[in-house]
Formats: structure tokens, C-alpha cells, sequence
């Protein structure tokens, strides 16, 4: 077996799609000797990790794909019959407001919460605000618990209850929606990134047209595309004002 | 021996000299009617003086003042940047001539000088002015300090006989905030009013006032009022569950709590409904408490005198005041939030057992039920927290707000001598499909310092019938809910109090008089809070109701009696109010934000750092001319800048105030 075929099945091992084979050859270094098949695996990975799937010369046809009728909103409940490697295109807290998202976007545009003068905006203004820092077994802190969660007014940290939902996207340049049904913990915005690679696994639910994602069925590859990455953060807060004005038009 | 005593008001030195003296002193009246001086023996107990002759009289706060030599008099010329180095003489004020003039006079006769102004680095500081007009009549003077922090008699004692020197460091920082003061204040003041008369119409004769302080104050409400007037509503979904069990409804709330998208909480939803049985994964029964308050603070008193005594901050500044005055509170000016372990508490929860009102409560904490207070972490090291001195019945000569105060101080101070609240709390989590829901319930056992503290509540949510884990049942409802974000809350004045506090902005004792000199300027007004009750700020986002009545707002302008306009608009009637800004108080912040500075005159920064310096200056880790220096530059930077771009504040008074988009 030629090298580039021992990557692919090296590949293959580990849950991957096949790429082609003028794929793994374009990736390899120009080097002599060559490194060991190991490193040269690892290599292949990471660039596959930060490429375009959609490219149809990166992935052998017969990579699988999503069945076409999968976004069927009529379809109550199926189950993915193959493990599947999809993209991550655009990913969206539902936990938080939009205009919440803004305001947060807008005091980080402002500097305000650059290090050293923070403005400090109110503490949640409640009845008790000298509670909240010295309780732990007080009825205030209860009221934080999962169960009536406010979600965090932190920027950065993405609270426990946080459900994001992702668009993702398979070789073949077909798109899903993937819900949080369960919190996992490499899906955050600032997290997760742009083109970042998503192993949906066989048996996977998709109801009503939606992939619901919990910890055992699906694996975060990692990586990202570079381009969409910086092109979705720049545009961010124009696209989150864009919908909530559009949101208010449908009313 | 003769030694000359002086305080920082007359009521100090009257209760000061009746300690003293024993009741046996003379009373002799000085040319200012409002200042006596006492004259009486007393012995220090010889540290540095022993049996002494004492006079003991008193000033009315600053005797002198700052200002700027005569030829600055004219606001055109010299130019108001002039005024970051011109020369600054330091006064006795008109008013205070013959103050100044009976200490000099007394001096003369004394080799000794006891001051006995309030304990903080104001009082300090008129510790020094007091000392320097001593010194006029006696350069040869031994000077001393008398640390005290409430005027009950055993407590006066103790401080004569532990006399301590004045902190320079402490009068080196005031020194300082005063003129940096004068001199930002009148450059700025100044240079607003000279550039904005230009556009005519309500700005062509008004003064327009710049404060360090008032500006970043203007700016939080500014903030506030634009994320009101911005914010967009959305609309989100959530799916409640509801069960009846031995006769007892219970509510499961979700634990996703909300979600912004339809779609996904449908598709949820239906896979709770498919699901038909619940399974309850966790029930926990454990005791739960209620924390008692810390030991009380200012900017605490300010905070709950606005919430629930229906005062502003500096009405409830004013009435602690006169309470300290006439002996009846400790000083109301900490941030102290901690007692002396050596403080003998359960004497001053025993004056209170005589009262019809709160008297059985102290009795009981006497009879056994005392706990020590909890400890906060702040200590200023020079006051203990506000608590109560002696004991004022209900016939004791006080006024409204001061009766008041004076029942919430000594209520929060049982309080603190209490118990906290206890009660069990029960947690049940079910799983529904895929989905968490919680309930929660809480039972109080024993209210314990909720009795005497009337203005907290913890009321039980109704109890919960019994679950068990790993028990299966057939929710009896479960609803998709839909409801719309709300904008939050207006600025009340509790919250401009603590947003002052976390900033930095002014001193715990000044932060309620800058909240009135933007009142007083017509920056910002005060109106009742509408619709919505009692919701704290962080429910008002949770709110599933649209926001109730708070239309037609905008600038109401409105010039009128600017200065002089001291009327407290609120605890009138009704409830909270909230402050709005005025066209004006909205147009000056944004001019100085747009003109984007790194440091713009709205925000808190600027005078953050200056009071971080101060208190350096009291620390002993810079000094006084390393602070003006510096503070100096800052400003005249801004200065420069604002100068730069006069055009963007402009713009945006002409948007603002006369309603011109072109800006």
C-alpha cells in the first residue's frame, strides 16, 4: 500500500471519512525521508480539520452525507443511520436575548470592559444584594440554582443551562440544525469555532428536522476556517440587530 | 494649664464640655451667636497635660475656602485653561471671620490645643484649618487630636484622656481634592458655559456646572435612560408544567428557564408530550437560612432610606447627622461594616428594652438570644458601624425623617444582634422526556430577626407534597408559554447609590449631595416609578408583561429655577422615584462621549483614579503635589480635547436640545 492510502485508512481508523486520494497527496510534506506515518496521520487530520468539506476534491465521493429528506419538519423523530462529518456554520445561543448579545457587544466596542476601568454596571439590583456575595446555603443562592437560572449577566462564562443551536453543514453542502439537547461543553460562542468539525454519530435523533446533540452523539473535532471564522465575528453584531429588527417587522 | 478645645459644631462641643466638665461649666457667648465657649476644669490624666483650665468652643464646618486671585474674576479672560495653574489663595471665608477670630483670641491665652472635629478626612482637614488659626495667636501651641465616634459620655471620656496627633496625610488628601476641585470645576464650568451660549435659545444664559463627581453621576443615568429608550423587545418561549399531588399544586419550572426560538421549544415541548411520564430524579429536603443584615454602612443607610423610608439619600444623610449630633447614633459617616470584638453591644441592646415598639424584641436578645453581629469586610479603622447611642422615646424632640432613621437604625442594629431566619427548603427535579423541571419550596421555621426587621420579607413558598426519587407520574398539565422581554428599570436613586459605590464616584458621604446638585442643575429629574411594583432591576428583563406605562417621556425640558431648586422632588406621596435626564443632562454626556475620548468626562474613570489617589495620599504612597500634578494634566488634556472637538458637543446640544437630527 502506497503511503497516501495508509493515511486514508489510518484516517478511517479513527471514525474519519475518506478523503481522496489527490487530497492526502497535496498534503503531504515535501520532505525526505518522510516523518513517520504517525505524524503524517496527524498532519492530514489537521488539515482536514481547517478545510471546506463542501470542496469536492477534499473528501472521496463516497464519504457519507446526510439522507436528503433529513430537514423534514414533518418527520417527527428519525435516527441518522451513519456517522456523519458536518461543519459548523453559524451557531446561536437561545438562552440569551439577541438585544442582550448587543449590549454586551456594544460595552466590549466602547472599551468599557477593558482591564483597569471596568465600568460596573449594577449588580442585579435586588433586595438583597449583600447576600448574594456571602451566601451559600442562603435561600438567594437557591434561587440560582439550575432550576430558575437567570443565565449568567457575565460575558464570557456560558452558564450551565445555556441551549446553543448550530447550522451544520455535510460534504455534500447540505444543512441541519443541530439543538443542545444536553449541554456540551465545547459549544459556546468564543468557543466554538467557525468551520469547526463535528462527528455526528450513527443513531444520532433528528426531530422534526433537527439534530438534537448531547455529549454521546456526536464528537467536537475541533478546528476552524479561518476566513468564515473572522468574516462571522465581524459581522456579528450586525446580523444579531438585523434579526431582532426583522423579528420586530413580523409583528 | 490652659488648654483650648474646639469641635466641628456647636452641639459637639455643648454634650463635649458637659462630659467634661460634669455639668459644671460656664457658658460664655462669642460674637458669632451660634458659638458658645465653655469654660471648665479637667483633668487629662497628664498625657500630655494634666489638671487643666479648658475652654471648649467650636466652628461651623470649613473655616476657610480656595479661590482664585481677583484678576481671574472674569470668565472670558484670562482664558478658562488658565485656571489649571493659575495661583490659589487659600481664605477664612466672610462668614467665618469672627469663628477664626475667637479661636486666635482664645489661643492666646492657651498652651494647648485639643481638636475634636468628626473623625474623617473632612474633619481632618478642619482639624488643620483650626489649628492654623490657632497658631495665629499662639505659634508656641501643643497640638492634639481626641478620636472619637459618638458623643455617649463614657466613650467622650475615654477619648480626652487618649489623645492622638492630626493625620497630615489625611489633610494633605483633602488639600488636594479641594483644589483639584476648584480648579476642574471653574476651567470646565467655565468653558461649557462660554461655548454653549453661542447657540442661543435656553443655553444663552445659563450656567452650565461641571463637577468631577455630578458628570459621571449624570453619566450612569444617561446610560440607564438610553438602555430603556434602545432596548427592542423579542419574544421568547418556555414550557411550564403543572401537577396536583395529596391536594397541593406544584409548579415545575423549566430548566432551560427560556429559550429565543420557537422551533426548538416546540420540537421539545412535543417530546415532553410524547414522553406522557415524568420521573422525579432528585428530592431534597435541607435547612435553609435567611441571613441576617451586616452591621450597618452609610451607603447601606442611604440605599435602604430611598427604598423603603421614602427619603433621598441626603435627607437620610441630614436626619443621621442630627441624630449623631444630639447623641442619640454613633457617626453616620462609615464603611465600616464590622463590630470591635471589645465593643459591649448587649448594653446598647439593653437602652432599647424599654420601647413599646421594638422593646420586647431587645429584652429577649438580653435574655439569652444575643448573637454577634455577622462581620463584613470593610473597615475604614476610624468609625464602627451606624448603630444606636441612647435610647429616644417616642416623646424625644425629633422630627419626622429623623424618627424615622432613627427606628431603622436601631431595628437593622437588632437585627444584626439576632438571629438569622431559618426554614427547610425542599428541591424536587423531574425528567420529562428529555427535559428538566424543578420545583422548589421553602417552609420558615422560625423568623427570628425578621420579626424586628420590618422591611425584609421571607415568605414561604407553599409547601410541597411529598415526591420520592425514582417516582413515575402523568403531569396533570404541561404548557408552552410564550412572553416578550421587558427594557429594564430607570435608575432609582438606591441604584445610583450603588453604581456611585462600585465606581467610585464621591465618598459615602457625598454621594447623595452630588445626586442633588444634578437635581439642583437641572441635569436629570425625578418622577415616580409607573406601573410595574416593586420588581427589582433583575426581574424587569424577566418581565412577561410589555413595560406599563411609561409613554411620552423624551427630554421634558422645562428651564426655571435652576440654583436654589433644592426641593427634594422625592418621598412625596408615592413610591420610588427614577431618574430621567433632562434634554440638557442627556446632550452634555453624549457630546463628551462622541467626542470619544479614551477617558471621556461622563464616565467614572477619570474620577475614579482621582479618588483611588486620595486615598494613596492617606496611605503615605504619594503626595499631595505628586496627585495635583498629575490629576492636573489629566484633566487639562481633556481639556485640550474637548476644546478640539467643541463642534461634536455642540452637534450634539443642538440635537438634543433644540431637537436638530443634523447632529
Amino acid at each position: 500500500m502506497d503511503l497516501a492510502a495508509q493515511i486514508r485508512s489510518g484516517l478511517q481508523r479513527q471514525g474519519l471519512p475518506t478523503p481522496t486520494l489527490e487530497w492526502v497527496q497535496a498534503v503531504l510534506p515535501n520532505r525526505n525521508p518522510m516523518p513517520p506515518l504517525q505524524a503524517l496521520i496527524a498532519t492530514a487530520k489537521a488539515r482536514l480539520m481547517v478545510v471546506d468539506i463542501t470542496n469536492g476534491t477534499v473528501l472521496d465521493a463516497s464519504a457519507p452525507a446526510l439522507s436528503p429528506n433529513l430537514s423534514n419538519m414533518e418527520v417527527v423523530e428519525t435516527k441518522l443511520s451513519r456517522d456523519v462529518l458536518v461543519q459548523v456554520l453559524d451557531i446561536d445561543n437561545l438562552t440569551k436575548s439577541k438585544w442582550e448579545q448587543v449590549e454586551e457587544l456594544e460595552a466590549i466596542a466602547r472599551g468599557e470592559q477593558t482591564r483597569g476601568r471596568e465600568m460596573i454596571r449594577l449588580p442585579a439590583a435586588g433586595e438583597d444584594d449583600d447576600e448574594v456575595s456571602y451566601s451559600s446555603a442562603s435561600t438567594q443562592a437557591l434561587s440560582s440554582a439550575p432550576g430558575g437560572a437567570r443565565g449568567g449577566n457575565g460575558a464570557s462564562a456560558t452558564p450551565k443551562n445555556s441551549t446553543h443551536r448550530l447550522v451544520l453543514q455535510d460534504c455534500k453542502g447540505q444543512k441541519v440544525h443541530g439543538l443542545e439537547l444536553h449541554r456540551i461543553e465545547r459549544i459556546g460562542i468564543g468557543t466554538m469555532n467557525i468551520g469547526e468539525k463535528i462527528l455526528l454519530k450513527k443513531g444520532a435523533t433528528v426531530a422534526r428536522g433537527m439534530v438534537l446533540l448531547e455529549p454521546t452523539n456526536c464528537t467536537i473535532l475541533g478546528g476552524k476556517v479561518e476566513a468564515w471564522q473572522k468574516a462571522w465575528f465581524d459581522n456579528r453584531l450586525a446580523r444579531l440587530k438585523e434579526a431582532i429588527e426583522s423579528q420586530g417587522r413580523d409583528e | 494649664m490652659k488648654i483650648l478645645c474646639v469641635a466641628e459644631k456647636p452641639s459637639i462641643a455643648k454634650a463635649v464640655a458637659e462630659h467634661l466638665s460634669g455639668g459644671r461649666s460656664e457658658t460664655r457667648n462669642t460674637r458669632n451667636k451660634y458659638i458658645k465657649n465653655y469654660v471648665f476644669d479637667y483633668d487629662f490624666g497628664g498625657q500630655p497635660w494634666g489638671n487643666c483650665t479648658v475652654t471648649m468652643t467650636s466652628v461651623l464646618g470649613h473655616i476657610t475656602a480656595v479661590e482664585f486671585p481677583s484678576e481671574y474674576k472674569d470668565w472670558r479672560h484670562p482664558p478658562p485653561e488658565r485656571l489649571f495653574d493659575a495661583p490659589v489663595n487659600t481664605v477664612i471665608a466672610d462668614d467665618k471671620k469672627d469663628i477664626a477670630q475667637n479661636i486666635e483670641t482664645q489661643a492666646r491665652y492657651s498652651q494647648g490645643l485639643c481638636i475634636w472635629t468628626d473623625c474623617d478626612r473632612e474633619g481632618e482637614h478642619i482639624g488643620h484649618e483650626i489649628r492654623e488659626a490657632a497658631r495665629k495667636g499662639n505659634a508656641a501651641l501643643t497640638v492634639k487630636r481626641a478620636r472619637f465616634s459618638n458623643i455617649e459620655r463614657a466613650h467622650i471620656l475615654h477619648a480626652a484622656r487618649h489623645l492622638i496627633m492630626l493625620d497630615d496625610r489625611q489633610v494633605n488628601a483633602v488639600a488636594a481634592r479641594i483644589e483639584l476641585d476648584l480648579r476642574i470645576g471653574y476651567a470646565l464650568t467655565r468653558f461649557l458655559s462660554n461655548n454653549l451660549k453661542s447657540l442661543g435659545g435656553p443655553l444663552a444664559n445659563l450656567v452650565i456646572s461641571y463637577g468631577s463627581c455630578q458628570f459621571p453621576t449624570l453619566g450612569f443615568v444617561v446610560d440607564r435612560y438610553f438602555r430603556v429608550k434602545n432596548f427592542k423587545p423579542e419574544t421568547f418561549w418556555s414550557i411550564k408544567v403543572k401537577h396536583k399531588k395529596d391536594g397541593i399544586d406544584v409548579n415545575f419550572s423549566w430548566s432551560r428557564n427560556r429559550l429565543f426560538d420557537r422551533a426548538s421549544v416546540v420540537i421539545l415541548y412535543e417530546r415532553c408530550l410524547a414522553a406522557k411520564t415524568a420521573v422525579v430524579t432528585k428530592v431534597q429536603e435541607k435547612p435553609t437560612k435567611k441571613w441576617k443584615p451586616l452591621p450597618l454602612t452609610t451607603v447601606e443607610l442611604q440605599k435602604m432610606s430611598t427604598r423603603f423610608l421614602r427619603m433621598t439619600g441626603q435627607q437620610a444623610m441630614t436626619a443621621a447627622e442630627s441624630l449623631y449630633n444630639k447623641g442619640f447614633i454613633s457617626y453616620p459617616r462609615t464603611e465600616t461594616d464590622r463590630f470591635d470584638k471589645g465593643m459591649n453591644l448587649r448594653t446598647l441592646v439593653q437602652k432599647q428594652a424599654q420601647d413599646t415598639r421594638w422593646g420586647a424584641f431587645a429584652q429577649n436578645l438580653i435574655n439569652g438570644g444575643f448573637q454577634l453581629p455577622r462581620d463584613g469586610r470593610h473597615d475604614d479603622k476610624a468609625h464602627p458601624p451606624i448603630h444606636p447611642i441612647t435610647y429616644a422615646g417616642p416623646s424625644a424632640a425629633l422630627n419626622e425623617f429623623e424618627k424615622k432613621i432613627y427606628e431603622f437604625v436601631v431595628r437593622r442594629f437588632l437585627a444584626c444582634c439576632s438571629e438569622d431566619a431559618k426554614g427547610v427548603a425542599t428541591d424536587i427535579d423531574i425528567l420529562y422526556g428529555e427535559e428538566s423541571f424543578h420545583a422548589h419550596g421553602v417552609i420558615v421555621l422560625e423568623r427570628n430577626y425578621l420579626e424586628v426587621y420590618v422591611y425584609e420579607k421571607w415568605t414561604g413558598t407553599a409547601e410541597l407534597p411529598k415526591f420520592t426519587l425514582g417516582e413515575r407520574f402523568e403531569p396533570h398539565e404541561a404548557m408552552m408559554t410564550e412572553g416578550k422581554t421587558a427594557p429594564p428599570s430607570y435608575l432609582t436613586e438606591a441604584d445610583l447609590i450603588a453604581l456611585m459605590d462600585a465606581n467610585g464616584i464621591g465618598t459615602d458621604a457625598t454621594m447623595a449631595e452630588h445626586i442633588q446638585k444634578i437635581q439642583d442643575r437641572d441635569y436629570v429629574r425625578t418622577v415616580p416609578r409607573s406601573g410595574r411594583q416593586g420588581g427589582g432591576d433583575d426581574d424587569a428583563e424577566d418581565s412577561d408583561e410589555a413595560p406599563a406605562g411609561r409613554g411620552g417621556r423624551g427630554g421634558a425640558r422645562g428651564r426655571g429655577g435652576r440654583r436654589g431648586a433644592a426641593v427634594p422632588q422625592q418621598a412625596r406621596g408615592g413610591g420610588v422615584m427614577e431618574f430621567i435626564p433632562t434634554r440638557l443632562g442627556v446632550a452634555l454626556i453624549e457630546g463628551f462621549d462622541r467626542m470619544n475620548f479614551e477617558t471621556s468626562l461622563g464616565k467614572p474613570f477619570l474620577r475614579k483614579e482621582m479618588e483611588l489617589k486620595m486615598k494613596a495620599i492617606c496611605d503615605g504612597h504619594t503626595t499631595k503635589q505628586v496627585v495635583l500634578h498629575e490629576s492636573i494634566s489629566q484633566y487639562r488634556r481633556v481639556y485640550n480635547q474637548s476644546q478640539e472637538n467643541l463642534n461634536v458637543l455642540k452637534a450634539a446640544c443642538r440635537q438634543y436640545i433644540f431637537d436638530n437630527a443634523a447632529g
